[in-house]
């Protein structure tokens, strides 16, 4: 009797290893596909502005790829602080897994982003931060290091006595304050012939209007640098319509369409492109990896890329700034 | 040897044949599944991948074909522009340029364009362009980009001077319309200047989108996570269901190791990175085809096939232990069961036997059914030789009972036969009458036991004679309590005690001497004391009184030794003679009966 309640016990041991093992391995892998629920606040969702629509591109292919479900909220125009805010407070009643978010405003937002953190929602910014360390990951263009590219690039193009002016976007915006330093550091001892720097509050109108006044004020002008899309794209404009490219060089980060075609007209002498795409991608792929309790990195640098009109046609620049979107 | 005692402490290691057999049965069922699982996994797992990489070879092949088709078909479209007359003379005609003539040619080409554009949607572009000349595109609507040096686009430098022989470029940006920057494939081929005279520096390109090579590279499934990728003679990528993801450097692919690949199926990375490359080379594009497979995705179907194999090994293995241990106990029941009545046969109770069920005709029946049998045997030699003692204790009792002492016979005659001379004819009445009923009883009644009222009956008549012989030597009281009247007692037990009282004790005492028989109950037990006041015994010759050889031959033979060995045969050692004796005060001798007494000694 004894000897027989010992067997029933061992097979017993036997079936139940069986069940526990066979449940831990359906709970991992339940756990593992996992559809988790993603918000992305951009700046602005601008089908004139490449930056942008190929980072958010980016980040709807991770996610189709990751099988989470991305929800893209964007104000229409960059800048638009209170819009950006009323959407995140949009996006937080959704009560997502994580809210990814690309601040227009280095203060404005924290309040609510800590509300969103005691809910529980995990944050990661994108492309920008803000003043406080609230972010769970950041996924950036390391701006320092760009602007920086561009300094050193800029000085080549110059020579000791050049005047200088930047066009920035937005001021006490992190990637406008880095940008600009690191501009400065490139520049080196030529950053003494930095004259002048003006806010377009990205917008393509105001930076090339700023342009033009800084023409005026400064007719010695050698080069304009722009910190963003908007801000280099309208002063070149501006140059263009007077028919300055010869006289100043329009050099800045962010490349579109049109930044191409006005560096193949040779008013752009160099662009310092982001990778938005990857940027957007690896902001959704890294955010899912947090999510399923990997190890992640908290700060992400998407990287960055000097284009000039002598290698803008070869296939690595061609990869980078023109969006391969055919298939599918 | 030495094996032989290995293989004994093994066996030894279980306590029981029930263990042995089952871990022995558990042990090779549990090898034979798991050789049987390991060979059936690794036959699985040779067989789909070998399969499979026949089937990928095949498929990969058969879309190079495809491929190379396809685009000698959209070079036939190029050649038969590029050797049009519109095209070569509309490109180097000089002589006699007339603006009307030429607007003849281009109108016939683009209306030529239109047609095969309106006919093919994986037509891009397609057009004529010339360095600082011609730029004829499409519809011819569309404006050219102003800004582009044809010199810096390899589709263009590749294609011009290279005639009869068509350029095909890799993936690449086509900027030579204004405002469009769509991903293209190249075709291009020169337009050859036979006059002689300028360059020939006219080329026509057809720029292919990617849907008819996407839709011929992943028709061709090859698993859910297999694909299919087409890389140029440089190692560029043409095709690639991920280019975006490629070009944007989130992933990654082995590029170099198809590049150099020796064979046609190129085996990398590790783990679940598993992947098999399979390749074609095209002759015609220059283009190598790679089909993708993730091993591990290729091993799914087996992997599932292996899950069942060891599913259906644990189950089979559970389902043997739970068989071998059925078997075991099935077999070791009965030679538990065997083993434990056993033991209580040992222990005496042949009745053990009789509860064994002859399990089955097998061995163990048959040793079941030798040890009943046995068992039986003994049983009934046990009760035979019980009889048989039981019979020989009668005779010897018998034989112990029937000797009379002659001379006491003798003596009592002789003193009826004084008696009648001397005319006492009342005691010769009283003494023959006691005579009669002392003969009476000690012959005449076959039975084991009597009565304690009879016996006591017995002793009194023995007494009276006694008495009457020694007028003034003897004196006798009785005092039995008449509730022990009827326990039986083993006959001539007292009259032999009462007997040796008067030989021992009071014979020798010079004064009248009394003896007193009381009888009583005492704890169940029936109690008879015979007590006399004679000259009574030391202590030795107390121990030494149920010695054998104090046999008295002068009585009549039935000694202390006697009457004790009977009585401790027929109730048990714990009952029988006790004596209490003092030298000079005389002797108290006590009979010990049980009162509730067990019938077979009735039988026996």
């Amino acid at each position: 009797m004894k000897k027989r309640k010992q067997w029933l016990m061992l097979v017993g041991i036997a079936l139940a290893v069986c069940l526990v093992s066979g449940g831990m391995l359906y709970i991992r892998q339940k756990n593992y596909s996992k559809k988790w629920s993603l918000i992305y606040i951009p700046k602005t969702e601008d089908g004139t502005n490449d930056f942008w629509t190929s980072l958010i591109s980016g980040t709807r292919m991770a996610a189709q790829e990751c099988g989470a479900s991305l929800e893209i909220l964007a104000p229409e125009r960059e800048q638009d602080v209170e819009v950006q805010n009323r959407l995140l407070k949009e996006a937080i009643e959704k009560s997502p897994d994580a809210i990814l978010f690309s601040p227009s405003s280095f203060d404005a937002s924290d309040e609510l982003l800590q509300k969103a953190k005691e809910k529980g929602i995990k944050i990661t910014f994108i492309d920008s931060y803000t003043e406080n360390d609230i972010q769970d990951m950041t996924v950036a263009t390391d701006n320092l290091e760009a602007g920086k590219q561009l300094g050193e690039y800029a000085r080549t193009l110059l020579n000791e006595d050049s005047r200088i002016a930047i066009v920035s976007h937005v001021k006490g915006v992190s990637t406008a304050i880095e940008r600009e330093q690191g501009f400065r550091e490139g520049l080196g001892d030529y950053n003494k012939n930095v004259v002048d720097v003006v806010y377009c509050n990205s917008q393509f109108d105001k930076a090339s209007q700023l342009t033009e006044e800084l023409m005026e004020k400064y007719p010695d002008l050698e080069m304009i640098a722009g910190m963003n899309e908007y801000s280099s794209v309208g002063a070149a404009r501006a140059v263009q319509k007077h028919d300055m490219e010869g006289k100043i060089q329009v050099v800045g980060v962010d490349s579109s369409q049109e930044a191409v075609q006005l560096m193949e007209k040779g008013v752009f002498k160099g662009i310092v492109v982001q990778k938005a795409f990857k940027m957007g991608y690896l902001g959704v792929t890294e955010t899912v990896r947090m999510l399923q309790g990997k190890p992640y990195d908290e700060n992400v640098n998407s990287g960055c890329q000097l284009v000039t009109p002598e290698n803008m046609y070869s296939s690595e620049i061609e990869k980078l700034i023109f969006p391969f979107n055919i298939l599918k | 040897m030495n094996e032989k005692n290995r293989e004994q402490k093994f066996l030894k290691g279980f306590k029981s044949i029930q263990s042995t057999i089952f871990v022995a049965t558990s042990v090779l069922v549990l090898c034979a599944v798991l050789v049987a699982t390991a060979v059936s996994v690794r036959y699985t797992n040779s067989t789909i991948y070998e399969n499979s990489a026949i089937y990928t070879q095949t498929i990969i092949r058969q879309l190079n074909q495809n491929i190379d088709s396809y685009i000698t078909y959209m070079d036939n479209i190029a050649s038969v522009i590029a050797k049009s007359q519109d095209a070569y003379q509309l490109l180097y005609q000089q002589i006699g340029e007339d603006e009307a003539v030429k607007e003849g040619h281009r109108k016939r080409l683009l209306e030529q364009f239109s047609t095969i554009l309106k006919g093919r949607d994986d037509i891009c572009n397609i057009g004529i362009v010339q360095k600082d000349g011609v730029m004829l595109i499409n519809s011819g609507y569309q404006a050219t980009n102003p800004d582009l040096d044809l010199s810096t686009q390899e589709w263009y430098t590749n294609a011009v001077d290279n005639y009869n022989q068509y350029c095909l470029s890799s993936s690449h940006v086509q900027h030579v319309i204004k405002g469009q920057r769509p991903w293209v494939i190249t075709l291009s081929r020169e337009v050859h200047n036979f006059y002689g005279t300028g360059n020939s520096d006219g080329v026509v390109f057809i720029d292919l989108n990617y849907s008819a090579i996407s839709e011929l590279c992943d028709q061709n499934s090859i698993g859910d996570k297999g694909y299919v990728f087409i890389l140029d003679q440089d190692g560029n990528i043409v095709y690639h269901p991920s280019q975006q993801q490629l070009y944007n450097e989130l992933q990654t692919e082995n590029i170099d190791i198809v590049m150099n690949a020796d064979s046609d199926t190129v085996v990398t990375g590790e783990g679940d990175e598993e992947k098999i490359y399979t390749l074609s080379h095209s002759e015609t594009t220059g283009w190598t085809i790679v089909g993708c497979m993730n091993m591990a995705e290729l091993l799914k179907g087996s992997k599932e096939a292996n899950n069942i194999y060891v599913m259906t090994a644990i189950v089979l293995v559970a389902i043997a232990m739970l068989i071998s241990s059925f078997i075991a106990r099935s077999i070791t029941l009965p030679i538990q069961k065997l083993r434990d009545s056993m033991e209580r046969v040992q222990e005496g109770d042949f009745k053990a036997a009789d509860d064994l069920l002859v399990p089955s005709q097998n061995e163990i029946g048959s040793l079941t059914t030798s040890f009943n049998v046995m068992t039986h045997k003994i049983e009934d030699l046990m009760a035979q030789n019980v009889h048989e003692q039981e019979l020989k204790r009668k005779s010897e009792l018998k034989a112990l009972q029937s000797q009379i002492n002659p001379h006491f016979l003798y003596n009592t005659l002789d003193s009826i036969i004084w008696m009648a001379e001397g005319k006492k004819y009342e005691d010769v009445v009283l003494m023959t009458a006691s005579l009669a009923r002392l003969l009476r009883q000690s012959i005449s009644n076959e039975d084991e036991t009597v009565l304690i009222g009879q016996e006591i009956q017995y002793v009194k008549s023995y007494l009276t004679i006694q008495k009457m012989r020694y007028k003034d030597k003897l004196e006798f009281e009785i005092n039995v309590d008449p509730s022990i009247n009827s326990v039986h007692i083993v006959k001539l037990v007292l009259q032999p005690i009462v007997e040796n009282a008067i030989y021992h004790g009071l014979k020798y005492k010079e004064s009248k001497g009394l003896l007193t028989v009381t009888g009583y109950q005492k704890d169940g037990d029936a109690v008879i004391e015979i007590t006399d006041d004679g000259v009574g015994m030391d202590e030795e010759t107390l121990g030494r009184i149920f010695e054998k050889h104090k046999v008295n031959y002068r009585s009549n033979g039935v000694g202390v030794y006697n009457v004790q060995r009977r009585l401790s045969m027929y109730y048990g050692k714990e009952y029988g003679l006790r004596y209490k004796s003092e030298k000079g005060k005389g002797t108290t001798v006590t009979v010990v009966i049980p009162i509730e007494q067990e019938e077979h000694h009735e039988k026996a």
